[in-house]
Order: structure tokens, then sequence, then C-alpha cells
């Protein structure tokens, strides 16, 4: 029937390759994960341009008592989570090509990089409220509600990860390789708002 | 309104409104103005509801003519062109709004505007600030010591800058008889110019929802002649009169040990409070409450011994005062003119 | 078409009822995943609403009848009309026009047999039901919000409204905003991949073009709004400082964001009402929209350009002259695409043959009303004017109009013009236009003095007036307008419920209508289209040669996708074949994961942060069990 594929029974490595292969335009999988990202994206820009009006609305940002942060661990960390969207992109590949073991693989390592990103974040947003609090001042409110909502966002990414990881020990099924491109785009969405986000939060030092 | 203008409105109040309008007059009507600058906002009204009367009805009056002619296809005489039903559309809906929405920006925006926005630093006479509270006006006169609340007098055709401030929640100072709104914002001063073409008396209110009693939180501006003005203004800046009968000099006892000097300000007193209105010289206002009821004996003993029935919910509490004491604080009160 | 179908039809039409067979009782529609159901569902949700909401209005009216009037208290006021604007905006326009119109026409328009993400669907239904409980419960335990429907602060901050009222808001509003960002999402999935075949983007009707521009406006102006009231609540429970001005924060930061999320909202409201006007217009005056390209391209910018103008409700702020010139210039630029439309559509009915039924009576009164409206809103665009009427009764008078005159319009044509297709019987003619006079007369008698009133200077939000201003008359006219805009809408539900025992039955097309869902039977079935329909114009059911080939397609058991829950994918722009897709028939995931979030929120309402999150644990997993079924496990 005009050769269109029934993709739902593509329910192996290779019948999914080849139904990706047919297939002419994006998936609605791939075009909702985009639409997500680009509602996600309006919210980190509304906080970051919210960042911005706060600060040119300020005498002294930060204000006085509070040090300008430090520059080269943040720029490092995301450095490496910016580079974590090449396995990630890898991933996609190896699906799209039926290689269910290096796509496992990819996008394991991107986890674990990621998760250690995380982690290391973590510490150093429980330091920096160690030494000034989003109580004190809306310089701090803003600083910790951007880092915050970014690193929620990292969680989530992480989340969907595991999610996948675990469905392919299962194997390659159409539904699953449009879950891996999704996700993929998920995660390129977050490594570039980490470069936004960084660079924001660093800019009195910059 | 002079003669012309007043013959204007109504004439096209009644072509328009078919009788349903009231007159256009009224104590805080924005289409009786006394200002250069409302007065402008209202012309300016008139003419848009010229044009906006003719589109309406020209609207209005092709879909009565569909239905009139509501057996035949197309249009009279060009029939069913479909290039006339595209030119209509681009015509009316494109070419010309652009030409009319142009002309009403330049006028409007450019023209209009320079006369409402704050007045230029240096362009004004005097200067009265106004700090609005929850639910009432706090008037000052910088310069001098006068302090008052709810009751602004200005020398009438004089620039005056009204500098509109606020502590608590957004407020908008509004006399629209004078000039448009202008909002209170806390963090923020902004500026609007005063100039009464007459003296008379402007009803004002806040224009932006602040709480429970937003509803009576007005204010009266008068615009005196200039000799009343300063006699007004000297008045204002003298401490209270000190009371002179043993019933007031009681009541002025009873206002110190009650909670009302917490709240209220009486220069002359040790009374210091800056919750509620400076009381120095509340006998002179012609209102109370935020103008929400006139000045004389018996509703100033109903604002002061029941305020809650007065204005629900505002910041005054009842008082618990032996009918003497009561007797003796209004005698003082009436007494501080 | 035929009604009879021959055997060999018959045989393809059973086996897609059984394939599509929706399950019964009250699992079947806690479970359902069918968009026309879920329409169903909206459509009722929202006009319980939308009868909470005109009690909130009536209560209102009933209050400032006369001056003093002592029906409400100052505090009950504040809740009535802040839940008024909340529910009216929040849990009545939007749901009922993109829940339960979008979501039961689209797909039928597009030749679709069901939503792209049907589970998703459900969903947002969920959340939008549980969002809309959310904030009542609050009216209900006394703590309604009661900072007006734009909360400003700092007078909804804790130190001025310390109770829960605010927080009931801020979090019922975000949970409802994750409902509409879904749907929207949905929708513009949908109608870029699931057109039938052949209906490549300029054959696509045009109210799938207003419902495309709203989704995406969606996607774009929710997140100011949910981060304007996370903000607020991280200042009120967290003790943060974003709108303090003491500690650096700014009260004007939530004007600036609560409006980008404002304005757009505001063409988000009004652009379904232009979609089913143009639907109802084309069958109704037997003629197709003139100027098609330049009103498809007029809804688009309507919902683009909407997001550049929203300093126009700060005007009165006190911002640099600059930036107030450039928001009143660009205001005025709307006015283009809007005269648009409106031409065309007085072009088209004045050049057509118009019946003058209910649905286009309701359409005319749309016209009228978004004219009235449309022409005030010009005058705010001029900076002084809006500086003197700005927060009185005539920008009252202007949203009314324009909100309700304008955007309700369309939506009580839209229910008499579809009660037909979704209930297989007629209204009842003669009753329908008398509920369109009253409703009409209702609406202009309630609202048309407010214009007066505000010029005399009342302000809004104000629970009573002084009897000596010359508001007494205007005010008492208004509230009997109301009496008889109320009898008004009681009257079309009443049409319309008894016409849904005691209606003449009708066929597929009664009107004679221009688009695809009419050529489905009254009500459609489950599986809509028996066959993907060939589509060659925006005008489908006037194509009569490509109903007659789909008749012929039915008979040979062509394109008839009966081997499981199908229906087609195209390419986005020339709707070329792409794949076949099985779609998700019932689950009880979309409820489940709405309880989830419903716990998450109720959590964060309390303050119990830690119980917060282990039900966000329970959402991920609820979410994680979600997409372990797969689509070929249907």
């Amino acid at each position: 029937m005009n050769g269109v594929t029934r993709s739902s029974e593509a329910t192996s490595a290779i019948a999914a390759a080849y139904a990706e292969r047919r297939r002419r335009a994006m998936p609605s999988g791939v075009w909702g994960v985009a639409l997500l990202v680009a509602t996600e994206a309006a919210l980190f820009g509304t906080v970051l341009a919210s960042y911005y009006y706060l600060r040119f609305d300020a005498a002294r940002w930060p204000p006085a008592g509070i040090e300008p942060p430090d520059v080269a661990l943040p720029l490092a960390l995301t450095g490496a989570l910016v580079l974590t969207s090449v396995p990630v992109l890898l991933a996609t590949v190896a699906a799209r090509r039926a290689q269910v073991g290096s796509a496992r693989g990819l996008l394991l390592l991107a986890l674990l990089v990621q998760a250690g990103y995380l982690a290391v974040q973590i510490l150093l947003f429980k330091r920096d409220l160690g030494v000034f609090s989003p109580r004190d001042t809306a310089y701090g409110s803003i600083y910790f509600t951007l880092l915050g909502l970014h690193h929620l966002h990292v969680v989530v990414g992480l989340l969907l990860e595991l999610g996948l990881l675990v469905k392919l020990l299962g194997g390659l099924t159409n539904y699953r390789v449009i879950g891996v491109r999704a996700v993929a785009i998920y995660w390129y969405f977050v490594n570039f708002m980490a470069v936004l986000v960084v660079l924001t939060q660093l800019s009195p030092s910059l | 309104m002079s003669a012309q203008s007043r013959a204007r409105s109504l004439l096209v109040a009644g072509l328009v409104l078919g009788g349903g309008l009231v007159g256009c007059g009224g104590d805080q009507s924005a289409l009786d103005p006394e200002s250069g600058q409302s007065r402008a906002i209202a012309d300016l009204w008139w003419w848009m509801l010229i044009a906006a009367t003719i589109v309406f009805l020209g609207a209005v009056g092709l879909l009565l003519l569909a239905w009139v002619r509501r057996g035949s296809e197309g249009f009279p005489f060009f029939g069913k062109s479909e290039r006339v039903s595209v030119g209509l559309v681009l015509t009316f809906g494109i070419f010309i709004p652009i030409v009319s929405l142009i002309a009403l920006f330049v006028v409007a925006n450019l023209s209009v505007a320079e006369g409402t926005d704050a007045p230029e630093k240096g362009s004004t006479s005097m200067t009265v600030e106004v700090v609005a509270r929850q639910w009432f006006w706090e008037v000052h006169y910088p310069g001098t010591g006068a302090v008052t609340a709810n009751e602004i007098h200005i020398p009438a055709r004089t620039r005056v800058n009204l500098v509109a401030k606020t502590d608590d929640v957004i407020h908008s100072f509004w006399v629209p008889r004078l000039n448009r709104k202008i909002d209170m914002i806390p963090g923020r001063t902004n500026r609007i110019l005063l100039d009464a073409d007459r003296p008379g008396r402007y009803r004002g209110q806040c224009a932006e929802f602040c709480g429970l009693q937003h509803a009576h939180m007005g204010f009266v501006v008068f615009a005196d002649p200039p000799g009343r003005f300063r006699a007004w203004l000297a008045g204002q800046e003298r401490d209270r009169r000190a009371p002179t009968t043993p019933e007031r000099k009681r009541g002025e006892r009873v206002f110190l040990d009650e909670a009302c000097s917490g709240c209220h300000t009486i220069r002359g007193t040790s009374a210091a409070g800056r919750v509620g209105p400076d009381l120095t010289h509340v006998a002179s206002r012609t209102t109370l409450a935020g103008n929400t009821i006139p000045n004389d004996g018996r509703y100033l003993r109903q604002w002061v011994l029941d305020p809650q029935h007065v204005k629900p919910g505002n910041k005054m509490p009842a008082l618990d005062l032996s009918k003497a004491e009561a007797r003796d604080l209004l005698d003082y009160l009436e007494s501080l003119r | 078409m035929a009604t009879v179908a021959t055997p060999a039809a018959q045989r393809h039409l059973d086996r897609l009822e059984r394939i599509w067979a929706e399950r019964e009782g009250l699992t079947g529609w806690l479970t359902t995943t069918d968009h026309k159901r879920i329409g169903l569902l909206y459509l009722f949700a929202s006009l319980a609403f939308f009868a909470a909401g005109g009690v909130e209005a009536l209560l209102i009216r009933t209050q400032l009848l006369v001056p003093n009037a002592g029906v409400l208290s100052p505090d009950a006021y504040n809740e009535v009309f802040t839940m008024h604007g909340v529910t009216m905006v929040f849990l009545f326009v939007i749901p009922i026009s993109i829940g339960a119109f979008g979501n039961y026409l689209v797909p039928l328009m597009i030749g679709a047999r069901d939503m792209a993400f049907p589970r998703m669907n459900a969903l947002s239904f969920w959340l939008f039901l549980g969002s809309g409980l959310f904030m009542y419960v609050g009216l209900f335990l006394g703590n309604g919000p009661d900072a007006g429907w734009f909360d400003y602060v700092p007078l909804a901050s804790k130190q001025f409204t310390p109770s829960s009222g605010i927080d009931f808001y801020a979090l019922g509003l975000i949970f409802n905003g994750v409902s509409t960002t879904a749907a929207s999402i949905n929708f513009i999935v949908t109608i870029f991949k699931l057109r039938a075949p052949g209906m490549s983007l300029n054959r696509m009707p045009l109210f799938c073009y207003a419902f495309l521009a709203v989704s995406f406006a969606l996607v774009f102006a929710l997140p100011p709004l949910t981060a304007a009231l996370s903000f607020l609540e991280l200042d009120r429970r967290l003790g943060f400082h974003f709108y303090d001005v003491a500690s650096g924060g700014d009260p004007l930061l939530w004007q600036h964001l609560f409006w980008i999320f404002g304005h757009p909202e505001v063409y988000i409201i009004i652009l379904p009402a232009f979609g089913i006007a143009t639907s109802i217009i084309p069958t109704f005056v037997r003629r197709k929209m003139v100027a098609f390209p330049l009103v498809a391209l007029a809804e688009i910018l309507v919902a683009f350009i909407g997001f550049g103008v929203w300093a126009h409700h700060m005007f009165a702020v006190g911002l640099a002259t600059i930036t107030t010139i450039y928001f009143a210039a660009a205001s005025l630029i709307i006015v283009i695409p809007s005269g648009i439309q409106l031409f065309a559509w007085i072009t088209t009915i004045f050049t057509g043959t118009p019946r003058f039924k209910t649905p286009l009576l309701f359409i005319l009164g749309f016209i009228v009303f978004f004219i009235m409206g449309g022409l005030t809103g010009i005058m705010f665009a001029a900076i002084p004017f809006d500086q003197q009427t700005t927060d009185t009764y005539f920008v009252v008078a202007h949203f009314h109009f324009v909100i309700f005159g304008a955007a309700v319009f369309p939506i009580l044509g839209g229910f008499y013009y579809w009660f037909p297709k979704v209930t297989g019987r007629m209204y009842h003619e003669g009753v329908g236009k008398l509920s369109f006079w009253l409703t009409f007369a209702g609406t202009a008698v309630t609202f048309f003095p407010m214009h007066i009133v505000g010029l005399l200077g009342m302000p809004r939000r104000q629970y009573t007036y002084p009897p000596d201003l010359g508001w007494s008359f205007l005010n008492f006219l208004e509230s009997i307008g109301s009496y008889v805009l109320g009898a008004g809408l009681v009257l079309i539900v009443a049409n319309l419920a008894v016409s849904l025992l005691r209606g003449e039955r009708v066929g597929n097309d009664p009107w004679g209508g221009d688009t695809l869902e009419w050529s489905a039977t009254s009500p459609p079935p489950a599986y809509n289209y028996p066959v993907i329909p060939r589509v060659t114009s925006p005008y489908a059911m006037w194509d009569r040669d490509d109903r007659q080939a789909d008749a012929r397609r039915l008979e040979r058991g062509e394109l008839t996708l009966e081997r499981g829950h199908e229906t087609p994918a195209s390419t986005v722009l020339d709707a070329e074949w792409d794949e076949i897709l099985e779609m998700p028939s019932h689950s009880w995931m979309p409820v489940l994961l709405a309880a989830a979030l419903a716990a998450v929120f109720t959590m964060l309402l309390l303050g119990h942060w830690v119980t917060a999150g282990a039900f966000s644990a329970v959402a991920a997993l609820v979410l994680f069990g979600w997409h372990m079924q797969e689509p070929q496990e249907a």
C-alpha cells in the first residue's frame, strides 16, 4: 500500500532501523519533545531575563557583602557537560543503525559524566548556600533559583536516560529508537541552556 | 466646560447613546475637565468617539444590508467579483486602518502626551508630595512643615508638581478632572502635573486595587485662589490649637493615653504615630475616612467610636471609652481646625 | 453519501467498530483516550466552571445594583471578583475552546482518527479538572484568592495577604498551565503530522489554522506566567525577594512577567473564536471565505504580534516615555490582522446568500461586539486616554466586549452549529433565535453602560460606590442587563438539553457544511472515518468528487487501515503519506499521573516539602509505567 510502513510493527532493531530509513518526516514523538524544549526554553529565557532585569535595577551587583562568583570550576564543569552531547548524538546514530550495544554503552557513558557533573554542582550549590542566602537579597533569590531550575532539568534528563536504558535492556523497537532521539534532543537543550546559565551566573565576574 | 464644547458633547452623547448618558458631569468625571491636560484628553476622546461611531455604524450597516440583500450573491453593480471582494478587504482591513492609526498615534502619543507626561523639572512652581497608604493619603508640602491627609489644596492656575509615592502596596493617584492617573509603586517616585484652570473642588480616588477598602480610598483636591491657599498652608504648618476648655484638655489626655497616639500624629503633642493620618488639623478637612463620610459631628462620632462599621477592615480599632471620655475626645478633635 | 452501506462496505465498518470499541461505564470514561469523549469531558467540566463564574458575576452585579447594597462584605467581594476572572479565563474559555471544540473537531477536520498523543490528551483533561477543583477548594474553605485575577504584588505578597488564598491561586495556575501546555503540544503535532494524506497546509480549514496559531502562542506564553507564579510562591513560602524593594527586588517584575503572558493570553482567548467563525460563515452564506490566504496569515500574525505589546497594560506605571511610545505603536499594529479578518468575514457574508439561522446570528453578534471592543481597544493605544481610563469601568467594558461578546458568542454559536453532529439531533430553531436575542440584548445592556460610568470616574474592583456621582442608574441598568444575559444563557442550555432528548433526528450533514466532519455520521463512530479521506481543497465537503471517491474506496476496502487502532501520519507541509501509526486506546495512566501531580501540588500548598517530593517520585514512576506500554502491545 504505497510502500508505507506500519512502524509500530517494527519490534526488532533491524526492523526499527528500516522504519527509520523509510520515514521522511520527523516522527510525532520527536516533534513532541522539540515543542517541550521550546516551552522550557521560554521558561529559562524568562528566568534569565529576570536576572538581568533585577541586575539593571540594582546599584551594586552582587550587593555589598557578597563576593562575585569564582569562574574556573563552573566553566570547566559546563564544558564537560556540553561534551556529553557527543556520546548522546552517537547513541542516536547507533540506535538508528540497529546497534543496540553501542547505543546502550554511549548512553551509559553520557549518563555517568552527567551524573558526575550534577554531583559536583550540588556540592557547589550547598557551598554557596553557606556563604549567602536566597532569603537575604534579590541577587541570592535569582541566583539560586536559576541554578536550581537548571539542576532540576539535569535531574530529569538523568531519569530519562535511566528509563531509556532500562527499556533498551529489552532491545530496540521503533518506539525506543524514537525515544533515544527524543531524549537526545532534550539533552542538547539542557547542555545549551547550561552554557547560558553559567555565563549568566558568572556574569558579575566576567 | 465652555458653552461650545458642552453643546458638542451633549449632541454627540444624544446621537450615539440614545439618551442613555446621564449627563457628562459629575465630581469625578473625565468628561468634565478643569485643566488643560484633562481637556486635551477629553477632546481626544470626543474625536475618537466620532471616528469610532462612523466605523461601527458603517460595519453594522453593511451587515444590515447583507440581510436586506440576502437573496442575491455578490455586489450590487460589481456582481460576483472576487477581485472587488479582496480589494475591499485590503482597503478597509489594511490601507484605511494604517492611515487612521498613524494619525491617531501622532495626535495622541506625540502631541497630547507631551502635556500629560510628568512635568519637566523646573517647569512647575511648587511641589506637593502624596504618600499613599492603605487606605488613606498622606499629604506633605516639602519646604514647609505642613502635613495633612485626604485633602489636598493647591493654588489655582499654578503648575504644581505632584510627587506620588507609597511604602506599602501599589495605589494610583487619580483626579480625572485635573489629569490622568499615575500609579504609586514602592521603590519608585512618580510625578504628575496638577494645573487647575480655576478654583474648585475636585474629587479623586485610588485607581489601583489595594486591598479591602480600595473602594473607600478617596480624596479631594481644592484649587484655591492664591491668597486663600497661602492662608490655608500657613494654618496647616502650625502646631495644633492648644485646648483651652477643660473638656478639650481632658479630650487631649484621652487621645494621648488611649491607643490613638500610637497610630496618629498631632503636632504640638507627644503623639507621633505614623500608622494613620496626621490629625493636627483634622477639623479643617471637609471629609473623613478617605472621603467616605462628611466631616461633621455625627459622622466624626461614628468614625471614631465604631470605625469598623464605617469602613470594615480598616486598621483603626474600636476604642473602649466611657461616654464622658468619648464626648471630651470628640470635642477636642472638633477643635483641631 | 450513502446512508445504507453495501454488504462489502458493512464488513469494513463492523471490523472498525470492533477494533475501536469504547469501554462502557465509569471505567470507560476514566480510561478513555478517544478525542471525542475527552472533548465532551472538557465540555461538561468547563460548563460547570462557566456556571460558577456566572454565579460570581451575578453576585458582583447584585452587590453593585445599588450603592451600599450589603450583599457581599468587602473581603467576600474581593474573593468573588478574583475567582470570577480566574474561572472565566483559565477554567472556562480556554478549556472549552481548546479542550472541547479543539479536541472534538480538529482530528475530524483533518481526516484523522485521533490526536497525536491520545493518552496525553486524557492527561490534559484530568489535570485541568484537578487544577479547577484545587482552586475552588480554597474558595470553599473560605480562603479564596482575593487580590484580583492579575494578583499584583506587593498586595499579593505574604506581608499584605498572609492567608493561603494566594497560594491556592499560584499553585493552582501552575498546575493548570501543565494541562494547557500538554494540550498545545498535542494540537501542534496533530495538525502537523496527522492530516489526511493530500491535505497540504494550504488545503487545511481555517479552523485548524486558528488552533495551530493558538497552540504555538500558548507554548511560548505560559512559561512567563509559570515563572512569575513560582517567584511569587518562593517569596511567600520560602522568604525569597524577587518582588520586594527593600532587598533589591521589584514589584514591576511581576507586572512585566504577568503581562508578557497576559497579553498573548487574550489573543489566545479570541483565536479559537475566529476559527469557529470561519467555519460557520462559509456554511451559512454558501460561499467560500474571501481572501482565504490573507485570513490564514492574519490568524497567525495575531498570535505572533500579541507578544510584543504587553506593557500597554502598564501605561500608568511611570515607565520611560520611549518605552510607552513603543508599546503604543506596537499595539496599533495588531489592528491590521484583526481588520483583515473582520472585513473578510463581512465581505463573505455580504457577497454570499446568507441563511440567518441561530449559528450565523451568534457570529453576527460576535462581529458587532468584536468591532465595538476592537474600537475601544484602539482608543487605549492613545496613551493619555489610556492613562485616564485604565483601571476604570471603561476597561471593564472593553474587555468584556472582546472576551465575552467576541470570544464567547462564537462558542455559543458553535454549540448550536455542531450540536447536530455531536448528538444526531437538531435543536429548536425558534427557541435558538430567542436565546440569541436575549443573550445579545443582555450583553449589550450589561456592558455598554460601563463605558459611560468609567468615563464618569468609576474605578474598577470596588465593592460599592457613592450615590452622588451619577453612577447609580447606570450600575442598576448593568445589573438588570446581567440578569437578562443570565436568562439568555440558561435558555441556550435548556434548548440544547431538551433537544438532546426530543430533538428531530438528523443525518450526517443537515447544514451543507464545508469541512470534513460533516461527512461522518452524526455522531461520528469511534474511528471517525472508515477510509482515509481524499482531500483537494480546504472545503472538503463541497468537493463531491472526492467524497464519492471515498465511498468507492470503502467498497473496495482500500485505505481503511483496519489492522489495528490505526491512523496515517504525513509530512508536515505537503501531507505526503509517511507511515501508519498505531494509536493507544484505554489506559489508567493519565488519571493516575494527574492524581499524583494533584498530590504534589496539594503537598506544596500545605508546605509538606518532603511529601511533595515523594509524590513527585510517584509521578515519575507512573510516567515510566506509561512508557512501558508500547504501541505494538496495544
